[in-house]
């Protein structure tokens, strides 16, 4: 590794120069705004009561400790990324699994299948917000052609939650089954063949051979997801708004509503701080487990 | 009979046998055969029945008349293309443009910050790379709501806050992380040896760059640049609270029609959605291949 560019004299300089604009543009509009946060989330600052921040002794941290409804986001944010991260991971690892048979036109079918992880979250929560609406949805529509029960799906807590889950399933599934399908076909041919000739059933081969070589992209896959469903937002701001009540009131759309329609921007940063707190422990669980699969895959 | 007959009898009854093997087998693999197309038609349409309807929705909804809007049951109609014709008087068309060309300056502005990085990392060993390296990367791992105070703050102090400068600065910022780390891993593809016996036969800094870099990441800054475009271009987050009128982007429209007094034009909403989908698609389609490559490296990377 160790290449020393003694030829390139004060070249060497210059390419040194080059890592500079990303390396400050960085640091500027990712971590200096990073770590103010942290800073204001150790002071008062309302933008319209108060002129400056101001130092209040800890009290945002004391007002979490208190703050039922910031309880209620949370244990709502955790409700939809466990539930939403298992979907996703069941549904995506079927769709690999199916991938990998080869069937005909299977790259198309990848394709298509991604599509949804692509395009803007906005437009997936409006597609799906008006699926399940009353007047124009066709998801109440077949119910009601079913003699199902007829719901009001948007405006009913435990529905408008089931909504969001069935977005972000469609949304996301498919980064599942990219993550899977990939260490699937890294599974090498011959290691079916052998089992098919001793003669091990569709279950047996799945549990034996193929599982035991994706359960730690599987662990990846499901740790990405729960990390990224638990700050969920852009759906939830389209379909719900949060609502109906504070039933969606995920802990992004806590935080937003703190910082841009109560104005409360400490505290609003002290809660980040500590969702910041929560996921780096979630983080470095989800790290080791990263490592270890990219160990093992050497990928 | 000969003994060549015999020895061949005893030989015919053999293949025989053989034959009748092979027959069995034969069958039993052409009734695999045709499970297995069975199998594969189930998943295909169960694939296409989860993935298409929404897309399917969207696009019915946005040439379907108004006066039959609600009327679910009318799933065939002559379709009526008012609303893309209308689009561009009915003032959604800057949204889109803004959204365009915010996307289109800032996936740029990350691909030539980015790749000057990623080769300076790839091909020079210096003290403190690791550092910065990691420095560059560091951000992947606060989620963007950390920034979102101090951001809006600074560009309100700025000036800059419902400008397109604005949404450029931010895009080039967001997306830097990732696209170093993907032109990264596409620069480890070119040959060190290449660039090092370059510099060794005296060619300046610059021709190595251009002559020996740029051509062989081609694909590498493809990538970067289109999944770039796709972050900047689908992002709602900052774009909400950085922009208000004169510089809102098309997921901030959409946005306005899911509250307040426009909630109820379906079909308009219907057409924005389609709209914002189009540009995506055609990428997906086009790049399909470094597409798959950088979104596992970006996701993987976390």
């Amino acid at each position: 590794m160790g290449m020393k560019w003694a030829a390139l004299g004060s070249g060497r300089f210059y390419f040194w120069i080059m890592a500079m604009p990303a390396v400050l543009y960085v640091a500027a509009w990712r971590l200096a705004p990073a770590v103010y946060t942290l800073w204001l989330g150790l002071h008062q600052y309302n933008i319209v009561y108060d002129a400056a921040p101001r130092w209040n002794h800890l009290a945002n941290f004391l007002q979490i400790l208190r703050d039922g409804a910031l309880r209620q986001s949370l244990g709502l944010s955790a409700q939809f990324a466990v539930i939403a991260m298992t979907a996703e991971v069941l549904i995506g690892l079927a769709a690999a699994l199916f991938l990998d048979t080869d069937p005909p036109g299977r790259n198309l079918l990848l394709g298509v299948f991604l599509m949804p992880m692509i395009m803007a979250p906005v437009v997936v929560g409006t597609a799906w917000g008006t699926l399940f609406d009353r007047t124009v949805g066709y998801i109440p529509y077949v119910l009601r052609l079913l003699h199902g029960p007829q719901l009001q799906w948007m405006a009913t807590p435990g529905t408008a939650m089931f909504a969001l889950l069935v977005a972000d399933a469609w949304e996301w599934a498919p980064l599942v089954t990219l993550l899977l399908f990939a260490s699937l076909q890294a599974i090498p041919r011959e290691h079916f063949e052998a089992a098919r000739v001793d003669g091990a059933s569709g279950w047996q081969l799945f549990r034996r051979i193929i599982l035991p070589q994706i359960t730690g992209m599987v662990l990846v896959a499901a740790g990405l997801r729960l990390m990224d469903a638990f700050l969920e937002l852009d759906k939830v701001f389209v379909m719900t708004g949060g609502g109906p009540g504070s039933s969606t009131q995920f802990v992004s759309m806590f935080i937003y509503k703190q910082a841009f329609q109560f104005y409360e921007l400490g505290y609003a940063s002290a809660v980040i701080t500590v969702l910041l707190a929560v996921l780096a422990v979630a983080y470095w669980f989800y790290l080791r487990s990263y490592y270890r699969t990219l160990e093992a895959a050497n990928l | 009979m000969d003994v060549r007959s015999l020895v061949s009898g005893e030989t015919e009854g053999d293949a025989g046998a053989r034959a009748l093997r092979a027959s069995t087998g034969a069958r039993r693999r052409s009734a695999l055969a045709v499970r297995r197309a069975r199998w594969h038609l189930a998943g295909i349409v169960a694939l296409l029945a989860w993935t298409l309807p929404p897309f399917l929705y969207l696009v019915m909804l946005s040439i379907k008349p108004e006066r039959i809007l609600i009327d679910r049951s009318a799933l065939f109609f002559v379709p009526t293309f008012e609303r893309y014709r209308d689009f561009v008087a009915s003032g959604l068309a800057a949204p889109i443009w803004t959204s365009l060309v915010t996307s289109t300056l800032g996936g740029l502005g990350t691909v030539v910050l980015a790749g000057l990085a990623a080769m300076t990392f790839r091909f020079l060993d210096f003290k403190a790379k690791t550092v910065l390296f990691l420095l560059i990367l560091l951000p992947r791992m606060f989620p963007p709501v950390t920034t979102l105070i101090p951001i809006q703050l600074t560009l309100k102090a700025l000036g800059l806050i419902d400008t397109k400068t604005a949404l450029v600065i931010l895009f080039i910022g967001f997306e830097i992380p990732l696209a170093t780390w993907i032109l990264h891993t596409f620069f480890a593809d070119v040959p060190r040896e290449l660039a090092e016996s370059a510099a060794l036969d005296g060619a300046s800094l610059p021709a190595i760059v251009t002559k020996i870099l740029l051509p062989l990441a081609g694909p590498g800054l493809l990538a970067a640049f289109i999944l770039s475009f796709i972050f900047n271009w689908n992002e709602f987050l900052f774009p909400l609270i950085v922009t208000s009128f004169n510089a809102r982007t098309g997921s901030v429209a959409i946005m306005s029609f899911t509250a307040g007094y426009k909630k109820l034009q379906w079909g308009a909403l219907a057409t924005l959605g389609v709209i914002m989908t189009i540009p995506v698609v055609l990428f997906v389609l086009a790049f399909r291949q470094s597409l798959v490559r950088g979104f596992t490296a970006g996701a993987l990377k976390g």
